[in-house]
């Protein structure tokens, strides 16, 4: 059963990882932030009361002590509370994850598609004005800062053109009963439409200002592996064989292309929850980015540390999961204890 | 031909951990209390949009301004503020009578009340909300307690609708602090049990409105309270949206996405007024000051302080920096405070005389410290206003060296005392004169940032924490203001206004100058 084995093993190997990159976040949080009691409690945070905060919250322990209760916690699946809001970090983070995750998602829907396309013409018509055009959007897509487009996505599309909204995630009249915090998945279970088309509206903007990068290094990516493609000996023997040049390019040259792509799209995956940040902001979308980020300045030590833990394992089963499945899907990938 | 299984497999890993986290974001936070409004009420709807989530809604457990709107709007204290104004009104106190020696302060409670989830306001729940936050039974983040509840040693139920609450010292402002939107307003003692002490999620009180839900980072539904005691809402639904973004919040009013916002500055005022929405702007509780280290061997000696004082031209620069956004200010106390004095006067402009005493005291150099950000009492931020002050004392031969800090670790810097000038600024409390003029007599560094110390200012300023309301306990505040002028601990800079804006569409809009909105008697025509 070298599967087993090799889940078992990977499985094993998330412990030393999260205890790595607990450690990490903990000393970082605890060095370079600034004490959150003054935050915490705010204009009237005299000597005394910031001291007894400090005491009341265990800060005042030796850090060994405070990372030997953090690591405690976790394992008991309380990662404690919010300093600020006195709400279990738990809470607070999986009120907000699955709007990070419909972003993303369908960012990278949207850059897949997107990108694909435009490097796949811009491959097939390479020196052309159609090249050139798409190469000038790919360059635009890769220089243009998320913040600024997203502003002016939302001057243009909301504030002179008056289309679409300007931010958040849904009409709050309109929201759906929670049942997996992702609308478009709600308001279809809800059966309700109106609901549906109000999050899509909501979610063109955002989606468009954070998949921009992402469709710029795909439609890029795309172009480079698809010119390698074309010139390959198997596609002059298709063509000869009296194939379409359509069916040459998708049956042929696209499929084949598509491997190094699809590496580029699961790697944007990653990047794009980092890169919700500030879309997440320009947009309010109530996702995990901004808030963690809010988190960081307020040093709101129990909420960074919850964060970092869950995106850290998050991670590393999407990557296992991707290994997984590659492995059931294409039999030439075996994990023997060599290659794995 | 050869599949691609790879796309496949990352499709589908995808798919998995899409389900993964749905299951997850079951336990979301997002709490509701009764349905939520249907699409029918949708022309029945006030949308205001606020730069942040609140902190909490437990009225005990949060310090922030976003928190306050929406909590004015849900609770309701024993005592009120004056429309325009931040004068003492009954609540749900119908009156209250004082002992002779002040200890004891007696309230009437209003009959018929209740609180959202059905059961009675009484003598019993005042008593559970005050003693929940005594010291003693407060926690440490019960940010306020201290400042509101600080003095008071028992609190006891005469009969259901009475109860008499004892002070350990004598302390006027102590009704104010009771009209305040932190700490004081009453909370149902019933969902307190539920809610293992904190409310911060589900919020049950008095007021107009009742709590619906709260998607974080999203907004906050209220539906209209039917039983409520006083005038009803006139509007059913009303709706705090979170819109971080200040352009975007701007773009969401004119737009008409939302009704009204706040949070804005100066810069943007021409763009809503052109989109033909109305910008709101009273003066706000507030003052912006630069504080002398008055234990430094430059600042100790008054004249100095005079001197650097009268080298600023302050109506000048709070017109650069703030554009009409903030009034020069001439007192401490903003004028809609009781125990304001209209005419005391800060010491005025004269570079020359200034330039004199500076040689003649031979200061040419001083050392300033300032924050980066802007705040509520300076939206030009602490560093631009140290940079417009270092100008106006290089024109009188006096070099500064400005270090600058984020807000945070600068309050570190202003509590450890290595300069000889800071910036700082304070936000009212509870309306009350002692609240702004005691930061001078504050034993804490961190408050009393001039760690100026005089025996006849503090002594005053015990006098007016114990003198009864009226003329004889403003004149005290207006001898505390003069020994400002006199002695210069401060230099005055401005009161801010709050600026907020809303859709002509909005009718009674009313935004007190306390920074609160009290939505229940706004409407909006279609």
């Amino acid at each position: 059963m070298p599967m087993l084995k090799f889940i078992i093993k990977r499985l094993l190997l998330l412990i030393p990882v999260l205890i790595g990159v607990s450690i990490i976040v903990f000393v970082i949080m605890r060095v370079f932030s600034p004490d959150p009691a003054p935050i915490v409690l705010g204009q009237h945070a005299t000597v005394a009361a910031t001291e007894a905060w400090r005491e009341a919250n265990g800060l005042n322990a030796p850090l060994h002590i405070q990372y030997l209760n953090f690591i405690k916690g976790v394992f008991t699946g309380d990662f404690g509370t919010s300093y600020y809001t006195k709400t279990p970090v738990i809470r607070e983070i999986m009120a907000r994850f699955p709007a990070t995750i419909e972003l993303a998602v369908s960012s990278i829907i949207f850059a897949s598609i997107l990108g694909i396309v435009i490097g796949t013409v811009s491959a097939v018509k390479k020196n052309t004005v159609v090249d050139s055009a798409g190469m000038v959007t790919a360059l635009l897509g890769v220089s243009m800062p998320i913040f600024w487009l997203g502003i002016l996505l939302i001057i243009l599309f909301a504030g002179v053109l008056h289309i679409l909204p300007s931010g958040g995630r849904i009409d709050p009249l309109l929201r759906p009963d929670t049942v997996t915090g992702f609308y478009l998945i709600d308001s279809l279970v809800a059966g309700n439409m109106k609901a549906f088309v109000d999050a899509l509206r909501h979610l063109i903007l955002p989606t468009v200002a954070l998949g921009m990068y992402s469709m710029a290094i795909i439609a890029r990516m795309t172009r480079s592996t698809m010119l390698d493609t074309l010139g390959q000996d198997y596609i002059r023997t298709a063509r000869a064989k009296g194939i379409t040049e359509g069916k040459v390019i998708r049956k042929h040259a696209l499929r084949n292309a598509l491997i190094p792509i699809v590496t580029v799209i699961g790697l944007q995956l990653g990047s794009l929850l980092g890169g919700a940040v500030l879309t997440e902001t320009v947009f309010s979308w109530p996702g995990i980015g901004s808030y963690t980020v809010n988190c960081i300045l307020k040093s709101d030590f129990p909420v960074v540390q919850g964060v970092v833990m869950l995106v850290a394992i998050t991670f590393v089963i999407i990557n296992l999961v991707v290994d997984i499945i590659y492995a059931f899907l294409d039999p030439r990938i075996k994990y023997t204890r060599e290659e794995a | 031909m050869k599949k691609n299984y790879r796309f496949l497999a990352l499709a589908l890993s995808l798919v998995l951990c899409i389900g993964l986290l749905a299951g997850c974001s079951g336990g979301s936070a997002s709490t509701t209390a009764t349905p939520a409004p249907t699409e029918a009420t949708l022309a029945d709807t006030l949308i205001f949009a606020q730069g942040a989530d609140p902190r909490g809604l437990d009225p005990a457990m949060v310090d922030d301004g976003e928190s306050s709107k929406v909590i004015v709007n849900i609770y309701e204290g024993l005592l009120k503020y004056a429309k325009d104004s931040t004068a003492l009104e009954p609540c749900l106190a119908e009156s209250w009578d004082v002992s002779d020696d002040g200890l004891v302060y007696t309230f009437h409670l209003r009959q018929g009340v209740k609180f959202h989830d059905g059961t009675d306001f009484n003598a019993e729940a005042v008593k559970v909300n005050v003693e929940r936050q005594m010291q003693g039974n407060a926690t440490t983040d019960m940010t306020y307690a201290d400042f509101v509840y600080g003095y008071v040693t028992k609190v006891d139920v005469i009969d259901d609708y009475t109860v008499a609450i004892t002070l350990k010292d004598v302390c006027t402002p102590f009704l104010y602090n009771l009209a305040m939107s932190m700490a004081a307003p009453m909370v149902s003692p019933k969902a307190l049990e539920e809610y293992n002490g904190n409310l911060n999620e589900n919020p049950v009180g008095t007021g107009p409105y009742k709590f619906v839900r709260w998607d974080k980072e999203q907004d906050i539904v209220l539906v209209r309270n039917d039983d409520y005691w006083g005038d009803k809402a006139v509007t059913e639904n009303v709706i705090f949206r979170i819109i971080k973004d200040n352009s975007a919040r701007v773009v969401a009013l004119n737009n008409g996405e939302v009704d009204m916002i706040d949070g804005i500055d100066a810069t943007v005022v021409d763009e809503i007024t052109a989109a033909g929405n109305i910008v709101d702007q009273p003066d706000g509780m507030n003052i912006n000051y630069m504080a002398y280290n008055t234990t430094s061997d430059i600042f100790k000696d008054a004249a100095t302080r005079k001197a650097f004082s009268q080298a600023v031209n302050v109506p000048e620069l709070v017109q650069s920096l703030y554009q009409g956004y903030a009034s020069p200010a001439d007192t401490i106390l903003p004028s809609f405070v009781p125990g304001f004095s209209a005419d005391i006067k800060q010491v005025s402009y004269d570079p020359d005389a200034a330039k004199t005493a500076l040689a003649a005291a031979g200061v040419t150099k001083v050392h300033m410290i300032s924050y980066s950000n802007p705040r509520p009492y300076n939206t030009a931020t602490g560093q631009v206003l140290a940079e417009a002050i270092q100008g106006y004392l290089a024109k009188v031969g006096v070099d500064c060296t400005i270090d600058v800090f984020d807000w945070t670790t600068y309050k570190e810097k202003v509590k450890a005392g290595d300069y000889d000038i800071c910036f700082y600024g304070w936000t009212g409390d509870n309306g009350d004169p002692d609240n702004f003029m005691s930061l001078l007599s504050d034993k804490d560094p961190a408050m009393n940032v001039a760690r100026y110390d005089n025996a006849a200012y503090n002594d005053l300023i015990a006098q007016g924490k114990a003198a009864p309301e009226g003329a004889d306990r403003d004149a005290i505040y207006k001898q505390l203001e003069q020994i400002q002028v006199d002695e210069n601990p401060w230099l005055l800079i401005s009161h801010s206004k709050l600026l907020s804006a809303y859709s002509p569409k909005v009718q009674g809009y009313y935004y007190h100058v306390t920074g609160n909105i009290f939505l229940s008697q706004m409407s909006k025509t279609n």
